[in-house]
């Protein structure tokens, strides 16, 4: 008896977890049997394994936006999609790819740095499928690699604080020092000094990607020692944005996606990562019979990546300001102005 | 110029840690009590993220952070409840009927925020709470009594839950049921109704750790948001060896290693952050290992009472 | 004290466990002024009629009579408050709260904070009118049993007691002790308290009752009036055959040293020092006897022996070897066997299965275990066989071991022990709590023991005990040896004056 009701609590728990994991975006929900050879030319499948969830308000929200797009533009019955979210732990994230490779998906994208290996062990066992990973560059027989270029955002975010700080402080909340966080941190820092060599950039790390309420006392510490414009990436990085927006006079730089919605008074700016583009050149190069092998860049050059200004405070950033921001950009694109990156 | 940031640096370590201690200090009084009374309940993870969903999703919903707060603690009594059944009356393992509270919380409190909320949203939060002369001392006054209400109970508990624990009669109950139960119960004390309600009591407590990360803290709502939060509670009963005096200075050690941390970063002292980041764990455990003396555990701590079984 | 018990009666009751009939329509009967004693074996069903009286369990069917009128008990709570006080076979007390707390949990009060200072003043008073030193300070851990044992009458007083009833309390109580409480027990009777005693010494019984209930195999064999009957015709109706004291035979042909202490001193729980220099050997094929009140060191020295406790100064030896020290099971491998006092606690593990206990101490050695894997086939029928020859009576070999009866926890124990053939067998109290046809069998056991070259140190208060196993007998008092002497220079006069530390 007591077994018994245990076994149901686990198994509603189950339930209750499942439900939220995997949300089936498409109205057709059960996969269909028929193979993907088949459907190809007319429909495809898509799958997205995600490290948090799909309204994080960050780097995991900003593709199923993309994958949204993607599927609003080519019609809702042409494009199958599925979510599995909190999938941060690689092997578990593992056990959920080859699910999907197994009932038939034609692309699955794991997006993240840490899926790397997970996907080179089990990309060779079904190598009609593509798979899709980033931040990255090493890309396999039928594993894509994409791979946004943060630190042009993030020098351009840095030119901004630069000339919007008053107490000659900002401040970056990072995640964990790896990956995209690292790029864009190096590139704002840049943007920041190569502005204005006398304004102090401190970039501190919580160690983790989803401790919103870390992010926030970070910021709050940030600000308590003097930082007046701030940044940082990764889903955790709401928590920051809502401390900042907590006080007058204090201004926030994102990116990943546009989060002015958090927090309307403080957001000045955003670097967008438009993954709608990337997804849609994964399908074409796949229905040229291109499973995989490139390393997709996102970068401002080809508008995959974009820089949004917060309408609402427009009025508040100086033309000065603004043309700085723009002459950097189009060195970027011109490739006239190197950022540095992290040596490996 | 640096004289005063040294001075600032101080205070700012004193006043954030102070606050961060808040939510481990509510989780871990009220995970004393439950294992005081002999239930290790691993669930308060779960329960916290119970407490700091509902506290977010009524606030949000209402524009009322108080109304927010009292649906948390109403959540922590029925996640506590629930806890109880398990592990109580139907006696389940202790260690997995816990587990599964978390997967629980978690689970349902993600399911709940995509069906009713489906985003990232602010809600109004808790103010500071002026404290009449405190907060107008000069310079330190705004940064050390600078904190919302919550924060102060916290603190406040801790003699409370000392009191309550030794110097009432429930207090005398819970510390002998988590002892020894046969004794308990050949006095007439219902053992399995003291371990109820110590774990509502935990529970609420919870639930209340909970509501401060959203309300008092965050104010607003993310997948996760309690992060380790509740485990790390667990293990500060275990440092305090039992005590409320002791769950303040572990609570205490291990936020103001936090905060110092923070500062340490944010002031852009050269410093690995991957060592700054696990400070204040290191820090507790260097703690935890170097205090001498043999170590007290409650007796009866994960066995489910049964009166059949004899001693 | 809601209403005096002049009367109690406990008719038909019948308690079933899974395996076994423990009460199998027992009456018994009891009114104010009396003592009733209830004697039986070992696992006879004492302890669970009292249970059942104390609403802990329910029966199968019966019913139980306050005053003539049917109650029913389904709780201790309600026992209580029907004015039924316990005493119970193992002790009921929270080690880790103090006297004053212990009595304080059985109040019913909706006080919102504790009063103890009235408490303790309370169980001053009490143990002012009864002649029942407690402390009421004092944490449960640091007494002694005898103490303890005054504990757990002044909180049944306490809780306003009017029947008080006493399972087996002088087992662990020393002679003088034992005296002091059965005559209280008298007074309390002749006060006009319904009095339930269960003992196993027929001495005592004969002493204090004025009526006895045997009871044998769950069942009521015997309820005669004490002055009508004799100790032997007690003791013939439990066990239903004639008993006869065991003693040693044949001269003493002690061998080498198996056990050596030299000039060990170790504290006690409170930090004071309890051994003060005890100097002492066991030659082999021979018995030495530990005579003294207990509290004297007893605990102290039987724990600084197996490893329990630390030696603050001098050596302990078993055999060649210093041990001093050692762990446990360091001392079990030099070839120690230990029967502890505290049986349920230290001897066994009481939720695990009677077989898991009997091979707990050689369950990773063959034939119980090959590498990593334990052989059930072996086991089972090792344990069986161990079982049988010690005349354990338990339902199956898979009972969780706190279910068997006192006494038969004991003779489980004595079958781990014994069977492992030690060079150096350490018995602290073997006897105690068993009924006198497993004391017999104990001291059979013991001897053959010493026959097969197994050098026993036995810990005994009881003189008889001691005189008639013992080829030695040293004398412990305040932690100290005070004499050794060989059994034929000793007396229980001459025993008896050591121990009072009269040299
Ligand atoms: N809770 C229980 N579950 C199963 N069996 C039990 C339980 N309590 C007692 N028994 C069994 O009932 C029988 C009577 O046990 P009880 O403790 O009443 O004996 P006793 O007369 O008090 O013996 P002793 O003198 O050794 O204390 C024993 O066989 C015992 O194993
Ligand atoms: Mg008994």
């Amino acid at each position: 008896m007591k077994r018994l009701v245990l076994y149901l609590l686990l198994i509603m728990s189950l339930v209750v977890f499942t439900a939220c994991g995997t949300q089936q975006a498409s109205p057709s929900k059960e996969p269909t049997k028929e193979t993907p050879k088949e459907t190809k030319s007319e429909k495809i499948k898509i799958a997205l394994v995600l490290p948090s969830t799909m309204d994080d308000m960050a780097w995991s929200q900003s593709m199923y936006e993309g994958l949204k797009a993607v599927q609003e533009k080519m019609g809702k019955d042409k494009v199958d999609l599925a979510v599995s979210e909190r999938l941060g732990n690689a092997v578990d994230a593992g056990a959920a790819i080859r699910q999907y490779a197994s009932q038939g998906y034609d692309l699955i994208i794991a997006h993240g740095a840490q899926y790397q290996n997970v996907l080179k062990e089990i990309a060779p066992d079904f190598p009609k499928t593509s798979f899709a990973y980033g931040t990255g560059f090493q890309a396999g027989p039928n594993i894509f690699a994409y791979d946004p270029q943060a630190q042009e955002g993030g020098y351009l975010l840095g030119v901004l604080a630069a000339m919007m700080t008053k107490s000659g402080v900002v401040g970056v909340v990072g995640p964990v020092e790896a990956g995209d966080a690292v790029k864009f941190n190096y590139g704002f820092q840049q943007g920041v000094t190569k502005t204005k060599a006398s304004v102090k950039v401190r970039v501190a790390y919580t160690g983790s990607f989803n401790d919103i309420v870390g992010a926030g006392e970070m910021a709050k510490v940030h600000m308590d020692a003097g930082a007046d414009v701030l940044t940082g990436s990764s889903q955790q990085a709401v928590g920051a944005i809502r401390a900042v927006g907590e006080r007058p006079g204090k201004y926030w730089l994102s990116t990943d996606m546009d989060q002015s919605k958090i927090a309307p008074n403080t957001v000045l700016a955003a670097q967008a990562y438009h993954w709608e583009k990337i997804v849609s050149k994964m399908i074409e190069l796949r229905k040229q019979g291109t499973l995989g092998g490139q390393h997709l860049i996102l970068s401002f050059s080809d508008g995959t990546l974009e820089l949004k200004y917060n309408d609402k405070l427009a009025d508040k950033i100086p033309k000065e300001a603004k043309d700085a921001v723009e002459k950097a950009k189009q060195q970027i694109i011109s490739g006239q102005l190197k950022i540095e990156l992290p040596k490996k | 110029m640096e004289h005063i940031i040294q001075q600032g640096l101080l205070v700012g370590v004193l006043a954030t840690g102070v606050r961060l201690a808040t939510p481990f200090l509510l989780a871990a009084l009220g995970e004393m009590f439950a294992q005081r009374s002999g239930v290790f309940n691993l669930g308060i993870e779960g329960i916290m993220m119970m407490g700091a969903f509902f506290g977010f999703l009524v606030t949000f919903f209402t524009g009322n952070p108080y109304f927010g707060l009292g649906s948390s603690l109403i959540v922590g009594f029925l996640m506590g409840l629930l806890m109880a059944l398990v592990s109580v009356t139907l006696k389940a393992e202790q260690g997995i009927s816990g587990i599964g509270l978390y997967m629980f919380g978690w689970g349902l409190s993600g399911l709940l925020f995509r069906l009713y909320v489906g985003g990232i949203t602010s809600i109004p939060g808790l103010g500071p709470l002026h404290l009449p002369v405190l907060s107008d001392i000069p310079h330190i006054g705004s940064i050390l009594f600078n904190h919302n209400w919550i924060v102060y109970l916290a603190y406040l508990l801790v003699p409370v839950a000392w009191f309550v624990l030794f110097k009432t009669p429930w207090g005398l109950r819970v510390r002998a049921v988590g002892t020894t139960p046969e004794a308990a119960d050949t006095l007439g004390v219902s053992v399995n109704a003291v371990r109820y309600q110590a774990l509502i009591v935990g529970g609420v407590l919870a639930g209340l750790a909970g509501a401060y990360l959203t309300i008092g803290q965050a104010n607003m709502y993310a997948d996760n948001i309690t992060a380790g939060r509740g485990f790390i509670a667990v293990a500060l009963v275990y440092f305090g060896r039992w005590n409320p005096w002791g769950i303040l200075a572990g609570s205490l050690l291990f936020s103001m290693a936090d905060s110092f941390q923070l500062w340490v970063q944010v002031m852009g002292i050269t410093f690995p952050y991957e060592l700054a980041v696990v400070l204040p764990y290191v820090t507790t455990i260097l703690a935890l290992a170097v205090s001498v003396g043999r170590v007290w555990t409650p007796a009866a701590l994960g066995r489910p009472f049964d009166r059949g079984s004899r001693g | 004290m809601t209403q005096a018990i002049n009367h109690l009666e406990m008719a038909g009751i019948t308690k079933r466990f899974p395996g076994v009939l423990a009460n199998d329509d027992v009456t018994i009967e009891v009114q104010a002024g009396e003592v009733l004693a209830l004697l039986g074996e070992n696992g006879a069903g004492k302890t669970t009629l009292m249970n059942v009286l104390y609403g802990l369990y329910q029966p199968d069917s019966g019913e139980i009579r306050i005053n003539k009128k049917p109650v029913h008990i389904t709780s201790p709570r309600q026992a209580i408050e029907l004015g039924i006080g316990m005493v119970h076979q193992h002790f009921m007390l929270v080690p880790t709260l103090t006297v004053a707390e212990n009595v304080a949990l059985g109040l019913v009060t909706s006080a919102p904070v504790l009063d103890l200072k009235v408490v303790s003043k309370k169980i001053t008073e009490i143990s002012s009118s009864y002649g029942l030193a407690v402390n009421p300070e004092a944490y449960v851990w640091q007494l002694s049993v005898g103490e303890q044992q005054r504990v757990e009458i002044v909180k049944a007083i306490f809780l306003g007691a009017s029947l008080l009833v006493l399972d087996e309390p002088t087992a662990v109580l020393t002679p003088q002790e034992a005296a002091e409480l059965l005559n209280l027990l008298k007074r309390m009777a002749e006060q006009g308290r319904p009095i339930v005693f269960i003992s196993h010494k027929l001495n005592e019984v004969m002493a204090v009752s004025q009526r006895v209930t045997v009871l044998r195999d769950g069942r009521v064999v015997a309820s005669v009036k004490t002055e009508d009957t004799s100790a032997q015709e007690l003791a013939r109706l439990m066990v239903g055959r004639e008993m006869t004291p065991r003693r040693r035979e044949g001269e003493a042909r002690p061998g080498r040293t198996v056990l050596e202490l030299r000039n060990v001193q170790a504290a006690n729980d409170k930090g004071s020092l309890a051994l003060r220099g005890i100097s002492l050997e066991v030659r082999a094929s021979e018995v030495l006897g530990i005579a003294g009140v207990s509290g004297n060191g007893q605990r102290e020295l039987a724990e600084a022996i197996s490893g329990l406790r630390k030696v603050t100064d001098g050596q302990v030896f078993i055999g060649e070897r210093e041990v001093t020290n050692r762990t446990p099971d360091k001392m079990i491998a030099s070839g120690l066997g230990y029967i502890p006092e505290d049986r349920l606690h230290v001897g066994t593990i009481s939720s695990f299965a009677v077989w898991e206990n009997l091979v707990l101490k050689d369950h990773h050695r063959r034939p119980y275990a090959r590498s990593i894997f334990l052989q059930n086939g072996p086991i089972r029928s090792a344990t069986a066989s161990l079982v049988g020859s010690y005349g354990v009576k338990t339902p199956t070999l898979d009972t969780p071991t706190g279910r068997l009866s006192g006494g038969n926890i004991q003779r489980l124990i004595l079958a781990r022990e014994i069977s492992r053939s030690p060079s150096v067998l350490l018995a602290a109290y073997p006897s105690r709590g068993l009924d006198v046809g497993a004391t017999e069998y104990v001291h059979t056991k013991l001897l053959e023991a010493r026959k097969t070259g197994t050098g026993v140190l036995l810990i005994s208060e009881d003189l008889e005990e001691i005189l008639n196993l013992s080829d030695r007998v040293a004398v412990l008092y305040e932690g100290k040896i005070m004499k050794t002497l060989p059994v034929s220079e000793a007396n229980e006069r001459i025993l008896g004056l050591l121990m009072a530390g009269v040299a």
